[in-house]
């Protein structure tokens, strides 16, 4: 696993942008060989998106050969109401690229078989061959998608239903009114997650300082479900400042001494990649 | 040039919105429906995005402007029938195409007092009208003739009526197939379309027979309008009561405001807490002449959501036309002196000149609101008190791509109706513009 530490949650936006459309442009996808991308929502990824969006204006990324694949999405709450995670995509990113609608997936919260509907998602990322690489956020407790405390770490998409703390949290986007924050949500699981070739993780704010220490720093735990990014081969996690707080400064200045091999890691795994001669690899510097 | 899929999508620009706010989002519209579209529905239901992207470079983009009162234009007198009809159709028509450049997609041709015979024709002409190439003819404002004798500014006293019979007098005049329940109405005038019309009356509400008339006339959709009239406050309190939700050029032709009985301007100081009835929407003629500015932010500080502009322009109204001496009727001669218009040899007032996109820009100057604020009262405000802001004057899903593109001083750049562009502000040197 990697940690990148920059001063700010716009830095941090910046830098995750950067490094999602060097990813894309590598990949040179195609309309048959598409690069297939999971996205979350939620205010921790809007720097990034932005970021995203300025270099896609600026002519220096494209989305027409991205299929997208969203992590998670509310249970009966209507798909234009403007809390829900198809309004978030729509308005936060999805207008403002050029990506074709068709190539979006969003689980419907709304379908009537909604077993069927999360069965059906993941099949459908398996028939694009897997996703190329999840982009996520976390909670405070360290939810990954709407994964709360608890989720099996092996669990796939499912009706979730969503912790105290995650309903608090979100009161805020429904008139401080309990009631009216939807109780379900489909979610993708945290064995979906792992199952990309490449997970990216924004961390931003003291608030969640603690749920990265945890996450991080002690063992893989069903508690603090991002933590199960141990176990996966290629993962990098993008901090502000604010979010290492919970940090051992050992733990800091280890990520930070490792950060400036990073490029040539990277240039050396391109290289095993275009060669066939060379065992596949795949993998940080651990 | 067209979208290849027949979606467009406006960018980079500003949106003024229904509360009066601009703000920076796109617009995806329809110009095959010429309708403006839900983008978010669009894009995940219909799978699809507009093929076609217009950068606005930062100017504001705004529904089209409506004139709910506006007498002629372009040298045609809409209060003016010799008997032709195809000519009345071809000046009507002619102002429809012409008016765009000035911001107005949708106008009320208003009538002044006639001899009531021709009331039935000119009502029938002036059904709605809409071509994809003009503004749209909402219907008609019929100024008169049920209006004050002391208050009747430039209509002929000759013409003045009572309406001792109530809806019965209004339907010897008007026609009664002109005063048909809404629906009715609609279906007589185009029955393949969904096309909106409306119908403002402006009578005075102290006239015998006014009131009951009108209680019967606002019911069938015609939305009464207080104007030319000496009605006490409990006159036009009750009048408001009896369904009036609007007050025809406010200031002009009407008692000026007095403290203890404020008459007809006193109703925009009603307080919501006591009378419990809708304040009524009033229109201001925004040239700087016919209402002095500190009259016109005085009402609009005391109700803003009911300012209506209008321009209640003469037939000399033409953003082309020089200053100097011009023909009007009877022998009689215009003097134009920039948004002044004079009879000739005289100093007396002879009606605006004054078009409505100059008024938004005065508006601003004059209360100091932003320029969203006054785009809303030429665009939603009025929209609303005919009620048709569902089709005109928004930008909501479904409604008509009736638009204007204009930059950031209020200066009209473009006019696109039903989803195309009519009229684009011709290429000038720096120096000659306004």
């Amino acid at each position: 696993m990697r940690l990148i530490i920059r001063d700010d949650a716009s830095a941090v936006g910046e830098y995750i942008g950067d490094y999602i459309a060097k990813r894309i442009n590598d990949f040179k996808p195609t309309a048959e060989r598409p690069f297939v991308l999971g996205l979350p929502t939620g205010s921790s990824p809007i720097p990034t998106y932005q970021h995203l969006i300025k270099l896609v204006k600026a002519g220096q990324l494209s989305f027409k050969h991205v299929v997208t694949f969203n992590m998670d999405e509310y249970v009966r709450l209507p798909e234009d109401h403007p809390e829900s995670y198809h309004t978030f995509m729509f308005r936060e990113f999805f207008s403002h690229v050029d990506i074709p609608p068709a190539q979006v997936n969003i689980l419907n919260g709304n379908a009537k078989d909604l077993i069927g509907e999360c069965d059906a998602y993941e099949a459908r990322i398996k028939a694009h061959g897997g996703v190329e690489l999840f982009l996520g956020g976390i909670g405070e407790d360290g939810h990954i998608a709407f994964n709360e405390p608890g989720s099996s770490l092996s669990s796939r998409t499912r009706i979730k239903t969503l912790a105290y703390d995650t309903i608090l949290a979100n009161a805020r986007f429904f008139g401080n009114d309990i009631s009216k924050v939807p109780r379900m949500a489909l979610t993708i699981g945290v064995q979906t997650v792992l199952d990309s070739r490449e997970v990216v993780v924004v961390v931003t704010g003291q608030r969640k300082a603690l749920a990265l220490s945890q996450a991080i720093e002690n063992g893989v735990n069903h508690l603090w479900t991002l933590s199960a990014l141990q176990t996966h081969p290629w993962a990098l996690i993008v901090a502000d400042e604010d979010a290492t707080a919970e940090l051992k400064v050992k733990t800091v200045k280890y990520f930070k001494s490792i950060e400036r091999v990073q490029e040539e890691v990277e240039a050396m795994h391109a290289k095993l990649k275009d060669d066939p001669t060379e065992p596949e690899q795949i993998g940080s510097m651990e | 040039m067209e979208s290849p899929n027949g979606l467009v999508c406006f960018t980079n620009c500003l949106l003024p919105l229904e509360d009066g706010s601009l703000v920076e989002q796109d617009l995806w519209i329809d110009e095959r429906r010429g309708v403006i579209l839900d983008a978010q529905r669009t894009f995940f239901l219909r799978r699809d995005r507009p093929a076609r992207v217009i950068d606005l470079k930062g100017n504001i983009l705004s529904p089209g402007y409506l004139d709910i009162q506006i007498n002629g234009a372009y040298g045609f007198d809409f209060s003016v029938f010799d008997g032709d009809h195809e000519a009345y159709r071809q000046g009507l028509k002619n102002v429809a195409e012409k008016i765009v450049e000035t911001g107005v997609t949708s106008l009320v041709p208003t009538i002044i007092t006639q001899e009531k015979s021709l009331y039935p024709t000119l009502l029938h002409l002036l059904r709605p009208y809409s071509s994809p190439s003009s503004a749209t003819m909402l219907g008609w404002h019929a100024e008169g003739p049920f209006i004050q004798m002391a208050k009747r500014g430039a209509h002929a006293p000759e013409f003045l009526l009572k309406a001792e019979e109530g809806l019965t007098s209004f339907e010897k005049v008007y026609g009664a197939e002109n005063l048909a329940v809404q629906e009715d109405w609609l279906m007589a005038c185009d029955p393949n379309s969904d096309s909106v019309g409306v119908r403002i009356v402006t009578a005075a509400p102290e006239i015998a027979g006014v009131r009951p008339a009108m209680e019967e006339a606002v019911k069938r959709g015609v939305v009464f309008s207080i104007g030319h009239s000496i009605a006490s406050t409990d006159i036009a309190t009750a009048a408001v009561v009896g369904g009036a939700r609007l007050i025809t050029h406010l200031f002009n032709a009407m008692p000026q405001l007095h403290h203890r009985d404020p008459s007809i301007i006193g109703m925009l100081g009603a307080s919501p807490h006591l009378a419990q009835l809708p304040t009524p929407f009033y229109e201001l003629i925004v040239d700087g002449i016919h209402s002095h500015p500190n009259s016109v932010r005085l009402a609009y500080t005391a109700y803003p959501e009911g300012c209506i502009l209008i321009t209640d322009a003469m037939k000399i109204l033409d953003p082309n036309l020089k200053d100097g001496t011009h023909e009007w009727r009877d022998g009689k001669r215009f003097i134009k002196e920039g948004d002044k218009l004079y009879l000739e040899g005289t100093d007396t007032l002879a009606g605006s000149v004054v078009t409505l996109d100059k008024c938004v820009r005065n508006f601003t100057r004059f209360t100091g609101c932003s320029l969203g604020e006054a785009i809303k009262c030429a665009t939603y405000n009025p929209a609303r008190c005919l009620g048709i802001e569902d089709k005109k004057g928004t930008l909501r899903a479904g409604a008509d791509a009736d638009l204007i593109v204009l930059d950031r001083k209020g200066y009209v750049q473009s006019t696109w109706v039903k989803g195309r562009q009519v009229w684009t502000r011709p290429h000038t040197p720096l120096a000659l513009k306004q």
